[in-house]
């Protein structure tokens, strides 16, 4: 079983209160440059990217200190102590989900707030759901 | 601590090119708190007596509150400056992004002065600060020039506000694009703009917005999600915008109809919500950090103006530019919307306008004819002549009506005088006062002319909303002026953080005030603090109106509602001098002004406004 955030870019209104709230919660402050997760505009719509805890994670296949893992939940997180803040993982990643923190110099990427995501508890319209995915990492 | 504020304005001298960043000095801060409470405190300072509004004198203020940027619900900024159309204060407010992100590059506020020697754009990242030549941009509209400015910068995510022909060619009433396609409408922000030479500024920031107590602050939020889920208000917000207050105002008779000469449109329902749903929206839209989401996406699909991508056209557009003009199509108010979005007209004061110019053709007071079509009350194709004439000055008529209403009235005669709606210059809004009293005074003692936003008691003239649990009789003279007050000063005060009108319709006075309490670790000093707040900001807003020439007769109706309504529930009610005198004496009284309409030095000294410091800006 994995749990990810499903989007439902039909109903995303772009209001980036899914990106100021993670921004609060993961920063400290506000600004919706600052998430964890991106709105793109594309003709009519707003589409919203998030980080889809990979089965086939390229982040974590490049990382050469071991600080990407897969926890028992099957969430691909990164171990702050053992990262080096080299940045494979930044560009490994093709959705431009993984950044670098620029004060800590560390990667960071959507941990999924340990569970309850924030975007997704204050996303005021279901355009992103939490949602559990029958898949097996490494399968 | 953090405190939700930058602490800085960002002040740019577009004569010299020079430009710095100033410390908010911590009195200002403390009195005045942000947005409309800044503007009107440096108008006072800042714009020299007596200046005219599109010399290089006077100052373009973009100024954001401590809320702005920050998870709170449905924030917005605003622009001040002293109005072309007016002469007096302007405070314009506009949603979109280009609001937070004056925060984000890392500023309270950007105050423009001066004028460059050509036409350019200030390009502001971060804390870096470039003017740059707008030789390739100037001419086109604010669409078109913010997708072009984004080119040049190379960046999609740069938040710009920028005019359009109407504000380059200093149409009284053009206004100023906000990031994106949200305007700070009203009063011709856009011609102070354009007088500067400057087209456009473009923010980057990529700095966060930091609360004083982020669980507090979390916990307010939350709260403030739940009241405006919990609010019927806001549901018909969320579900049509406030297109759906076309068939309402129909109902009870105030929605303007030939140039305000009547209060009732056959018309009406295909122009609300109910056909704007069927004929054009997809989806909903909303600016950041707002859950109500009022803006509806789609595209007109098929005839005249197939293609064109709409927005909703809200209440105020619909009615200006559909019931006003008598234009039931609409697919054909749509495109005017949008037509005055992109040449950058006030869409309101346009429908004023235009509606002024169809009455004046029909008297034989203005040519019948723009460009070979006939200028006559139901014609798109006239209006859209009548627009692009405006915004590029084409022509006498053009030329006449880019001045607005007042002035061209002015030059026609006083014939013109007898259709001339407006009130201190300002185009009155949709919301025709005849058989609703607290709306009238609302309109003749707005701070910023004929204006809807500050204080109009719809609810309890219109809709059985009750005052001090009693019902009020919308036809009453007496017990306005309380209502209104009491709204005046309460938006003024929410005006300084910077809340969105229908925001305010559900949140509770209590969560702004945890919001603020929060986000800054200080105290408004509860419901009556809000008022206090907001007398402060009224008062010394008179007192910039008076210095700069307002005279107090000048609170007062349009001569057209001295005219019975021909139609509707509210048929044969008018205004008559006397009538206004009863509610403006009422009202004076309960300011404290004088029976003319002055703030003496008593209310002076109790709103500690007798002996405040001033700022002044050297570079």
């Amino acid at each position: 079983m994995r749990t990810v955030i499903h989007c439902n870019f039909d109903l995303c209104t772009g209001c980036a209160i899914c990106q100021m709230a993670c921004a609060q919660v993961k920063t400290g402050g506000t600004n919706p440059r600052s998430a964890l997760l991106e709105i793109k505009k594309e003709g009519l719509i707003y589409r919203p990217e998030v980080c889809a805890q990979c089965q086939n994670a390229f982040c974590l296949q490049v990382c050469s200190f071991e600080a990407i893992y897969r926890n028992d939940e099957n969430r691909v997180l990164i171990d702050a102590a053992k990262c080096t803040g080299c940045g494979l993982c930044v560009e490994a990643c093709q959705i431009n989900m993984v950044s670098l923190d620029q004060r800590y110099k560390k990667a960071i990427k959507c941990d999924l707030c340990g569970g309850n995501p924030a975007c997704v508890e204050f996303c005021p319209t279901g355009a992103l759901e939490k949602i559990t995915l029958g898949g097996n990492a490494g399968a | 601590m953090p405190d939700g504020y930058m602490n800085k304005f960002l002040f740019v001298d577009l004569t010299s090119g020079h430009s710095n960043a100033i410390e908010v000095p911590n009195w200002l801060r403390d009195y005045f708190i942000g947005g409309k409470g800044y503007g009107i405190k440096l108008l006072n300072d800042l714009v020299p007596r007596g200046c005219d509004p599109l010399s290089p004198d006077n100052v373009l203020m973009f100024m954001a509150g401590p809320l702005t940027g920050t998870l709170a619900p449905s924030m917005r900024a605003c622009v001040v400056t002293k109005s072309p159309l007016t002469g007096t204060l302007l405070d314009s407010y506009f949603g979109g992004s280009f609001g937070h992100e004056i925060k984000y590059a890392g500023y309270d506020g950007i105050i423009i002065t001066g004028r460059a020697a050509e036409p350019v754009y200030l390009w502001v990242d971060d804390g870096r600060v470039e003017i740059r030549p707008a030789a390739g941009i100037w001419g086109m509209g604010t669409l078109e020039s913010n997708q072009a400015i984004k080119e040049q910068l190379n960046d999609r995510s740069v938040k710009i506000a920028g005019i359009g022909p109407a504000g380059e060619n200093l149409v009284r009433f053009a206004l100023i694009s906000c990031e994106y396609n949200r305007q700070a409408g009203r009063g011709g922000a856009g011609a102070v703009m354009g007088a500067k030479n400057l087209k456009a500024v473009a923010l980057r920031g990529t700095q966060s917005v930091q609360v004083f107590d982020s669980d507090a602050f979390l916990q307010a939020v939350k709260k403030g999600y739940q009241e405006l889920k919990s609010s019927p208000d806001i549901k018909a917000l969320t579900d049509a915008g406030t297109a759906s207050s076309v068939p309402f105002a129909n109902e009870v008779g105030v929605l303007p109809t030939r140039n305000y000469y009547d209060g009732t449109f056959a018309g009406a329902n295909e122009i609300s919500d109910f056909g704007q749903s069927k004929h054009l929206w997809l989806r909903s839209e909303a600016c950041p950090g707002c859950p109500i989401r009022c803006s509806k996406v789609g595209y007109i699909r098929t005839g005249r103006y197939q293609g064109t991508v709409s927005d909703i056209v809200e209440y105020e557009s619909a009615a200006m530019l559909g019931s006003n003009l008598e234009i039931s199509d609409i697919k054909a108010v749509t495109y005017l919307t949008h037509l005055c979005d992109e040449l950058g007209l006030d869409s309101m004061s346009t429908g004023g306008v235009i509606g002024f110019a169809m009455e004046a053709a029909e008297r034989g007071l203005i040519p019948l004819e723009i460009e070979g079509q006939q200028i006559k009350f139901g014609s798109p194709l006239a209006a859209e002549k009548l627009m692009q004439a405006i915004a590029l000055r084409r022509g006498e008529l053009g030329r006449l009506l880019a001045q607005g209403v007042q002035r061209a009235a002015a030059e026609l005669g006083s014939d013109a005088e007898e259709f001339a709606v407006h009130i201190k210059g300002l185009e009155t809004p949709a919301w025709g006062p005849r058989g609703a009293t607290g709306i009238a005074l609302a309109l003749m003692t707005a701070d910023r002319g004929g204006c809807h936003q500050r204080g109009m008691p719809l609810g309890e003239d219109l809709s059985g909303a009750l005052w001090n649990d009693e019902p009020v009789d919308r036809l009453a003279l007496t017990g306005k002026g309380e209502i209104v007050i009491h709204y005046q000063n309460y938006l003024a005060a929410l005006d300084t953080l910077v809340k969105c009108d229908f925001g305010a319709f559900g949140i509770q006075p209590q969560t702004y005030l945890e919001l603020y309490q929060a986000c800054t670790g200080r105290d408004l000093g509860g419901a009556d603090g809000l008022q206090q707040l907001g007398a402060k900001i009224w008062n010394l807003g008179r007192l910039f109106n008076l210095r700069e020439g307002l005279e107090p007769q000048t609170d007062t109706l349009p001569k057209r509602f001295t005219q019975p309504l021909p139609s509707g529930p509210c048929q044969g009610h008018r205004f008559s001098p006397e009538d206004m005198q009863v509610m403006l004496q009422e009202y004076y009284r309960l300011r404290s002004w004088s029976a003319d309409g002055r703030p003496g030095q008593e209310i002076m000294n109790k709103l500690g406004l007798s002996d405040m410091q001033t700022m002044s800006i050297t570079t």
